[in-house]
């Protein structure tokens, strides 16, 4: 690959060609950057997988110790206050799973039809209204708790606090980074569909549903990966909104716990949720790469006409 | 299915400020083939989708059969557009995306396959029934396109250069097939290009467009032959432009000096006076010995040759200072002519074209800028625009 490259370079001028030490240097340094490139992806690796494993590993300690081996044993997944024996542990693991997928199928839903209407709504209030869209993205998390605890205690006083109030906190932070994925792939798609599929009979919300919906479907999935992610992951948002032990999620857990007495069924709980984040995000993917494989916009397409013709432009 | 009687009427579209359509009027006949033809920019595809109503103009009326369209939304409009990118949706195959119009209609389940049959074999494609259009060729994907527009039937099908993604032999094989097509289903078409081959070789009549007005409404011949504006002139092939004096000789003919020679001419706006614009296409440019005599005849040095194999084209500098280009077919004789050779250049006046003086074509906004820029100079040879063409119009 690098030999063509060299050479590529050097047919461009006939009337020069450069020395053959120029391209043995080149080829040389070439292979020094490629392993510097494979170090630094290794101990990126390393660096971000060992922590990891070692939580993982030390769910096996038959001690107490999180941190000091004492041999091989199974008590912290099977035993007595174990992982799913201890229902604080098997209640968190179940609670935070509630609001990952509460929080998918409110925020993709919501999300695709606002970013659809702002991508295709041609008013003079959309740059606007796109923008300020994304603003609970650049907000710091905490400013956004308080703010929402405020308004869920002091105004908004149907919404109690705990599930409801948590699925509220998680939607107004997730809602934003499906907009942004959404909008994305709609830039991408030419207006063109939804028009033929008017044009051949279908009213403007079928053109939607049959002509541009489909063609999302990547961004869909992409997004709704992203919005089960961040949710289970999430918890300062969560921890303002929650109310009573029964809404207390895997991360409020894992905080309370460290600063207490904490045993490697915690460790065991991490690995639980870790591994079903992993597959969950996996199953997503797959099912993604096979949409986005179905959904490929023939590269003709791709050539969009524009909507405003420009007067004078190519006038003999 | 008799209609398809497509009217204009004083139809005027903005974009904010800018005016893309220019109050203009246009019939269009029942079956017929008709094109809008004109550099990017002169509104033939705003004027093709505000017929299409993805647009809605500014003011004036569309009428299809006497029915006024300005509040029919696209959906329920009897036409139907091949689009310029095609449009087939990517997550159907091709049969699906033909029976993608039937469906919206709840036609019954065999009648869709009996027509979806009878238009895949219309377009010769029934063999491609289940390919995702990813895996079809560019000249497929614009039958697929051509197929799912025509199943439905309309009175109007519109065309938005169907052809012009694709490569100059393809091109030529489906303008041929297009037109044939077209005859054949006896649909009005409504067909805006770029090229002026493609509008010349299929349409019935053609209407070349230039900053938002109709420049000339006319068969392929008369906009070719009898162009009545210096920009038709100018866009369609090559055209040697005169600038000359007018003055009317009473008989039908115009008397047009030019530098201090006279020349007669016989066509196009022959009543004019003052300054005009004259076109005389290469073909009609004779060259003759130098020592030959009669009116309408000006000598001239051959400045070079080109030889194009069909045709030579000749470029002559006239005694008055200003250059034409002579075309001559080839007919196995050596040309007698080399760079240097004096000749007298013999325009009959048969093919020495008035012009319309500029202001007159249209009396609508913008056309004072189509004013000569150059007015110190008595004329020039105007072929950038008409160099692509050439070789198929000899």
């Amino acid at each position: 690959m690098s030999v063509t490259h060299a050479s590529s370079s050097t047919t461009g001028g006939t009337t020069f060609s450069p020395p053959s030490g120029g391209l043995r240097v080149r080829l040389r340094r070439l292979r020094w950057s490629r392993y510097g490139l494979v170090a630094i992806v290794a101990a990126y690796l390393t660096w971000s997988l060992v922590p990891v494993l070692t939580a993982f590993l030390f769910s096996f300690n038959s001690g107490y110790s999180r941190s000091i081996w004492q041999g091989f044993s199974l008590r912290w997944w099977t035993g007595p206050a174990s992982v799913f024996t201890d229902p604080t542990y098997y209640d968190a693991i179940r609670h935070s799973f509630l609001l990952a997928v509460l929080a998918v199928l409110i925020t993709v839903p919501l999300g695709v039809s606002l970013s659809i209407f702002l991508s295709r709504w041609r008013g003079v209030t959309s740059k606007p209204a796109a923008f300020l869209s994304t603003v609970p993205l650049v907000v710091p998390e905490l400013v956004l708790a308080l703010a929402m605890f405020f308004l869920v205690t002091r105004l908004l006083h149907f919404v109690p606090l705990g599930t409801t109030a948590q699925v509220a906190g998680q939607v107004t932070f997730i809602l934003p980074l499906v907009i942004v994925i959404t909008r994305g792939r709609l830039a991408s798609i030419p207006i063109g569909f939804e028009e033929a599929a008017m044009d051949l009979g279908a009213s403007p919300m079928h053109a939607f549903r049959l002509a541009l919906i489909p063609l999302l479907q990547p961004a869909i999935v992409a997004s709704a990966i992203v919005a089960f992610a961040v949710s289970i992951d999430d918890f300062v948002i969560t921890q303002y909104m929650s109310s009573t032990a029964a809404t207390q999620s895997v991360p409020m857990l894992i905080y309370t716990a460290t600063r207490g007495t904490a045993t490697p069924s915690l460790n065991a709980m991490a690995t639980v949720m870790a591994v079903t984040t992993v597959v969950v995000t996996g199953l997503g993917y797959i099912l993604y790469r096979f949409v986005a494989r179905s959904e490929q916009i023939p590269t003709i397409a791709r050539e969009e006409v524009p909507a405003v013709p420009v007067l004078g432009e190519g006038a003999a | 299915m008799p209609g398809g009687h497509i009217e204009l009427k004083d139809l005027c579209k903005k974009f904010g400020d800018v005016v893309a359509i220019n109050h203009i009027d246009l019939s269009i006949a029942p079956g017929e083939f008709f094109s809008l033809l004109g550099p990017s920019g002169c509104g033939k595809t705003t004027t093709l989708r505000l017929i299409a109503g993805f647009e809605d103009a500014t003011s004036g009326q569309i009428l299809l059969d006497g029915v006024d369209l300005a509040h029919t939304h696209p959906h329920k409009r009897p036409v139907n557009t091949v689009f310029q990118a095609y449009m087939i949706f990517p997550h159907l195959n091709v049969y699906e995306n033909v029976a993608f119009g039937l469906r919206r209609q709840h036609v019954s389940r065999s009648d869709i396959r009996h027509r979806v049959g009878d238009a895949l074999e219309l377009v010769q494609l029934q063999q491609l029934a289940h390919r995702k259009p990813s895996q079809l060729s560019g000249g497929q994907q614009q039958r697929v396109a051509l197929a799912r527009a025509l199943i439905l039937h309309p009175a109007v099908l519109l065309l938005d250069e169907p052809l012009g993604a694709l490569d100059a032999k393809l091109r030529r094989q489906l303008q041929v097939e297009l037109k044939a097509l077209q005859q054949r289903v006896g649909i009005t078409f409504v067909y805006v290009t770029h090229d002026q081959e493609e509008a010349l070789t299929m349409s019935d009549r053609i209407a070349v467009m230039s900053h938002g007005i109709v420049e000339q409404v006319g068969t392929p011949r008369e906009v070719y032959d009898e162009p009545t504006t210096e920009f038709v002139a100018d866009f369609l092939g090559i055209s040697n432009m005169i600038s000359a004096d007018a003055q009317p000789d009473g008989s039908g003919g115009c008397r047009l000096q030019v530098g201090e020679f006279t020349l007669m001419a016989k066509v196009g706006a022959t009543n004019s006076r003052g300054t005009v614009k004259c076109v005389v296409r290469p073909e009609r440019v004779k060259l003759e010995p130098y020592d030959s005599s009669g009116g309408n005849r000006v000598p001239g040095i051959v400045e070079h040759l080109v030889y194009l194999g069909s045709a030579t084209r000749v470029v002559v500098h006239l005694a008055t200072g200003q250059t034409l280009q002579s075309l001559i077919q080839s007919d196995g004789v050596h040309l007698p002519y080399e760079q240097g050779t004096a000749v007298q250049v013999y325009l009959p006046p048969d093919a020495v074209r008035v012009l319309r003086p500029v202001g007159q074509a249209v009396a609508a906004a913008g056309s004072g800028a189509n004013d000569e820029p150059e007015a110190g100079e008595p004329s020039e040879v105007r072929a950038a625009s008409g160099q692509a063409i050439e070789g198929s119009m000899q």
